[in-house]
C-alpha cells in the first residue's frame, strides 16, 4: 500500500554555480558585457542609453525612443522594419525613469547584419515628420486607452505621491504634452542622450569574436563619459489618496514608501522579510486575502531597485466592494509581522522557496546575465549572492520582526486606490 | 532536436521524458485532455474553475502548494478551450516531490467546502479584471458566440456569464473530476537531467497505482462550413472604434493550419506586415491592427483586428481592408517575402526552445495532438510552404461568407 502521506525527503539548495560573463571595456565607464555560453543558435543584444525620463524636462524621453527606427534621410522606417524582418529579427525597446534600452533577438548567423541596420538607424534617425506625426497620433491613442485602466491611473498616482519631493521622478506625460512637443527637442534629446549616451552593451550569444570586436568598434561612437547622477533618496507624501474612476467594478490598489537597493545592509533582510509578506503564492497576503477572503486574483508586494535607491511597493486588484476590507487586512498582515514572531517551519518555507527561486534565476546564459547585471549595476560581483545564501539560511524570526518593525508602519506608507467610489 | 523518450503505464497514462544535462531544474508538466468546449452550455467556465480547484489540496496532502515550495518550487496552470496543463519548476533534486503531488491529485481531490468557495470568488474577480474592468475586455465574450453557431467555443475559458460559476455545486465539481482527471486522459511530461531509469523507477512508484479510469468520448456538435457573411456592433465605453474580423480556418492538425499561420503573419503580425502598411502607415486609417491566429485544435479563427483612427469610419476601413485581403489572394507572395515570414518563425522558435518549460509544455502539446515528435518535425511543415500554398488558401478563407465582423463603437 502506498504511503501517500509522507512527503519525499528534501535536498537542501546549498550552492549555486555562477558563470561570468567576460567584460570588455569601451572606455573609463562603460563596458561590453559578453555571455558566450550559449548552446543554441539564439542572440540577445542588448543597448543601454541613459535616455530615461529623469533627462527629459520636456517629456520626450520615450517618444524618442519609439523613433529610433522611424527612418534616416536614406532609408525609410519601412525599409529598416523589411530588412529587420528579412533577418528574423525581433526588436524592442523600452524607456524607465533612469534607463532606456534596445534589445535585438536575432538567430547568430545573421547577428552582424543585424547590428549594422540598428547602427545606422540609430545614428542617422532623421525625425521625419510624417513618422513623428504617426506616431503621437498612436501614442495619444494607446495614452487614452491606458487612461481607461484603474491599474494605470493607479501605478500613476502611486508614482506622483511616491517621487513627491523629486519633480524628474514624478513628473509624468499627460495627453495634451503630446500636442506641444517639437522636432528640435526630439533632436536635441536624441543627440545628447543616444549619441553620447550609450552606457552599457549587453550580448548573449555564441557569436564570432569578429562580430563582438565589430560591435565594440560601433559602440565607441555613442559612448557617455560622465559619471551620471541618480536620485539617492527620496521623500514620499504619506496617506490615502483616490483616484475617482466611472463605472469601475474593481479598484487598484498600490501602497508603498522610499526604501534602498541591495548596497543597504538591511536589502536582503527586507526581501526576506517582504517575501513572507507577500511575494510568492503562498504569502500572507496571497493566504488571506485571496485564498481565504477571495477578495482578488492577486495581490503582491516587491521590491524595486534603482540606482542609488530603491522602493517597496504592495499591490493588488480587488473587487471594488472590498476596497475598504482589503486596506484593513493589509494593514493587519503588516502589523501581524511587526507584533508576532514567524514560526520555524513557515520561515524554514520561504527559506527553501528563496532558493529554488536563486536557482532558477540562474538557469541559463540569459538568466545568469540579468542576475549579473542586477549585481552589477551596483558594482557588485556574484559574491553577493553567496552572501544571499548564507544570509537565508543564518536569518532567524526575531530578524525578520525587526525589519517589519522598521519599515512596515503603516504612517510611513503612501496608499492609492483608484476605482469607482459609489457603492 | 529535442530528444525524449516514451513509455506508458498499465493504467493508460502517457509519460515523456526529455534529458537536459544543462540545468539543475526540473520540470513536470501534466496535460489533461479536457477544456471549455468540453462542457455543459449552461454550465461554462467549468474548466478553469476546476482548475483552480486542482490547488486546494488532494485527497492525502491537504495543501498543495506547500509541500512544492518547501522544496524550492514553484506551480501555475492554464486553461483554453481545449486543454488543461499544470506544470511545477523544482530543484531537479527534489523532483520526487512534484511527482509525488502530481500524482495525489490525479488520483483524487480533498473537494472542500472552503475551496470552492473561494475559488469561485477568485474566478469572479479574475473575470472582472481581465474582462469587465478592461476597455474592450469583453470583446471574446461577444465575438465567439457571433462566429460560432452549435460548436462549444462559442463560449470563452471564463466562461459566458458570472451566474454560471456563482451556481457550480459540489456534486457537478466531483462528476467533473470523475470524468475527465484521470490516468487515460493525461500526459505526463518530466524533463531535467535525470536518467531515464531513475524516472520510470519514480513514475511507476508514485502513479501506477491510480486506477487507469475511461477517457471520455468527445462528441461534440459539428459547426457547418459558414456561408453567409455575419456582422454585429456593440456600444462600448471605449476611446475609438474597433473591428474583429474573425475567418474560420482548419483544424490544428491539418497541414493547411501552418500555411494559414503564415498568412496571417504576412497580413499582420509585424511592422513589415501589410495591413501595418496598407492601413496604418500609409492610409492612416488605423491606429493599431494586428493578425494572428487563436491555435485551437477544432476549426479555429484567422483574427484581424485594430482600431479606427479618429475621424475614419467603419466603412472606410471595411473597404481598404479587402483590398489588402484582395491582393494578397490574387497575387503569389515573392520568395522574398516568404523567407522573410520563415526566418521569423524559425527565430522566434529558437527563442522558445531555449526554456525547459516552454520544451516540456510543447511536448506533451504535441502528444496530445498525436506525436511528440511534432514538436521536431514543424520546422519542416513550415519550410515546405510555397507562395502558391498561400494564395490558395487566401481564396478560399478571406472571403465575407467565411467572415464575422464585430464591430465595437465608441460611446
Amino acid at each position: 500500500m502506498m504511503n501517500r502521506n509522507t512527503p519525499p525527503t528534501l535536498q537542501k539548495i546549498n550552492e549555486i554555480q555562477f558563470v561570468n560573463p567576460t567584460i570588455f571595456p569601451l572606455n573609463d565607464v562603460v563596458n561590453l558585457y559578453w555571455m558566450k555560453e550559449v548552446l543554441d543558435e539564439t542572440t540577445r543584444i542588448e543597448f543601454h542609453f541613459n535616455a530615461g525620463s529623469i533627462r527629459s524636462k520636456e517629456k520626450v524621453a520615450g517618444l524618442v525612443n519609439q523613433l529610433l527606427f522611424s527612418g534616416t534621410s536614406q532609408k525609410s522606417s519601412i525599409q529598416i522594419n523589411e530588412e529587420l524582418d528579412s533577418l528574423g529579427a525581433f526588436l524592442d525597446y523600452e524607456v524607465g525613469q533612469e534607463i532606456a534600452i534596445v534589445s535585438l533577438y536575432c538567430l547568430r548567423e545573421n547577428a552582424g547584419k543585424v547590428i549594422d541596420i540598428v547602427y545606422d538607424a540609430i545614428t542617422n534617425v532623421s525625425f521625419h515628420e510624417e513618422e513623428v506625426k504617426d506616431l503621437i497620433r498612436e501614442k495619444k491613442h494607446q495614452f487614452l486607452v491606458a487612461s481607461e485602466k484603474v491599474n494605470v491611473l493607479a501605478r500613476r498616482a502611486f508614482q506622483k505621491h511616491l517621487f513627491a519631493n523629486s519633480p524628474a521622478y514624478s513628473n509624468q506625460i499627460k495627453l495634451e504634452d503630446y500636442d506641444t512637443m517639437k522636432i528640435s527637442d526630439f533632436k536635441k534629446f536624441h543627440s545628447e542622450y543616444y549619441l553620447k549616451g550609450l552606457v552599457k552593451v549587453l550580448v548573449v550569444g555564441n557569436v564570432s569574436s569578429v562580430t563582438i570586436d565589430h560591435l565594440k568598434a560601433l559602440s565607441k561612437n555613442w559612448l557617455s563619459s560622465e559619471t551620471l547622477s541618480f536620485l539617492t533618496s527620496f521623500e514620499n507624501e504619506k496617506g490615502h489618496f483616490h483616484v475617482e474612476k466611472e463605472d469601475s467594478v474593481q479598484t487598484a490598489i498600490r501602497i508603498g514608501r522610499p526604501l534602498f537597493n541591495k548596497l543597504h545592509s538591511d536589502f536582503i533582510d527586507f526581501q526576506i522579510t517582504q517575501t513572507i509578506l507577500g511575494d510568492y503564492f503562498g504569502s500572507r497576503l496571497m493566504s488571506n486575502i485571496r485564498e481565504d477572503k477571495g477578495y482578488t486574483y492577486g495581490i503582491g508586494s516587491g521590491v524595486s531597485e534603482s540606482n542609488a535607491t530603491g522602493y517597496f511597493i504592495i499591490a493588488t486588484e480587488v473587487g471594488k466592494e472590498f476596497v475598504d476590507l482589503t486596506l484593513k487586512e493589509i494593514q493587519k498582515e503588516l502589523k501581524k509581522l511587526q507584533e508576532e514572531l514567524v514560526d520555524e517551519s513557515e520561515l524554514e518555507l520561504v527559506k527553501n522557496y528563496l532558493l529554488g527561486q536563486l536557482l532558477k534565476s540562474a538557469d541559463g546564459p540569459n538568466a545568469m546575465m540579468d542576475l549579473f547585471m542586477g549585481v552589477q549595476l551596483h558594482k557588485l560581483t556574484f559574491d553577493y549572492y553567496n552572501k544571499v545564501i548564507q544570509r537565508v539560511h543564518a536569518i532567524s524570526s526575531e530578524d525578520i520582526r525587526l525589519i517589519a518593525q522598521k519599515y512596515f508602519n503603516w504612517e510611513d506608507l503612501t496608499i492609492v486606490t483608484a476605482g469607482s467610489s459609489n457603492a | 532536436m529535442i530528444k525524449f523518450e516514451r513509455f506508458v503505464l498499465e493504467n493508460g497514462l502517457k509519460v515523456l521524458f526529455h534529458k537536459d544535462e544543462t540545468t539543475p531544474l526540473a520540470v513536470v508538466n501534466t496535460l489533461y485532455d479536457v477544456g471549455a468546449r468540453d462542457e455543459d452550455e449552461n454550465r461554462t467556465g467549468f474548466a478553469h474553475l476546476f482548475e483552480h480547484l486542482m490547488f486546494g489540496g488532494s485527497v492525502n496532502i491537504p495543501d498543495f502548494d506547500a509541500p512544492l515550495q518547501k522544496a524550492g518550487g514553484e506551480s501555475n496552470a492554464y486553461t483554453s478551450n481545449d486543454v488543461t496543463n499544470y506544470y511545477d519548476i523544482i530543484p531537479a533534486v527534489n523532483i520526487e516531490t512534484a511527482l509525488w503531488l502530481e500524482s495525489d491529485r490525479m488520483l483524487s481531490l480533498a473537494f472542500t467546502e472552503k475551496s470552492l468557495e473561494t475559488q469561485r470568488s477568485v474566478v469572479m474577480e479574475e473575470f472582472k479584471q481581465r474582462y469587465l474592468n478592461q476597455p474592450y475586455g469583453d470583446v471574446w465574450l461577444e465575438l465567439r458566440p457571433l462566429a460560432y453557431e452549435v460548436h462549444p467555443y462559442k463560449w470563452a475559458t471564463i466562461g459566458k456569464e458570472l451566474k454560471h460559476i456563482e451556481e457550480a455545486t459540489m456534486s457537478e465539481v466531483k462528476s467533473f473530476f470523475k470524468k475527465h482527471y484521470n490516468p487515460s486522459n493525461a500526459i505526463l511530461c518530466i524533463a531535467g537531467n535525470f536518467e531515464l531509469e531513475y524516472i520510470k523507477s519514480l513514475v511507476e512508484k508514485w502513479f501506477k497505482d491510480i486506477p487507469s479510469g475511461i477517457k471520455p468520448p468527445r462528441i461534440l456538435p459539428k459547426e457547418e462550413n459558414q456561408t453567409v457573411y455575419k456582422e454585429k456592433t456593440i456600444e462600448r465605453k471605449v476611446p475609438s472604434d474597433a473591428f474583429y474580423y474573425a475567418f474560420k480556418m482548419p483544424e490544428r492538425k491539418s497541414l493547411d493550419y501552418y500555411i494559414v499561420d503564415v498568412l496571417s503573419d504576412a497580413l499582420g503580425r509585424d511592422k513589415s506586415s501589410r495591413l501595418y502598411i496598407s492601413l496604418q502607415k500609409e492610409q492612416k486609417l488605423v491606429s493599431e491592427v494586428h493578425a494572428y491566429i487563436t491555435g485551437s485544435l477544432d476549426n479555429g479563427l484567422l483574427i484581424i483586428e485594430g482600431k479606427l483612427s479618429e475621424g475614419v469610419d467603419f466603412g472606410q476601413l471595411d473597404k481598404a481592408l479587402w483590398e489588402v485581403l484582395h491582393s494578397i489572394s490574387n497575387n503569389e507572395l515573392s520568395i522574398k517575402e516568404l523567407n522573410r515570414l520563415k526566418n521569423k518563425i524559425r527565430t522566434a522558435k529558437e527563442f522558445q526552445e531555449q526554456g525547459l518549460l516552454n520544451r516540456t509544455m510543447n511536448l506533451a502539446y504535441f502528444e496530445l495532438l498525436g506525436d511528440a515528435n511534432g514538436i521536431n518535425e514543424e520546422a519542416l511543415l513550415y519550410e515546405a510552404i510555397e507562395p502558391s500554398h498561400i494564395q490558395t488558401v487566401a481564396n478560399e478563407i478571406l472571403v465575407p461568407t467565411n467572415c464575422s465582423l464585430l464591430k465595437v463603437k465608441a460611446i
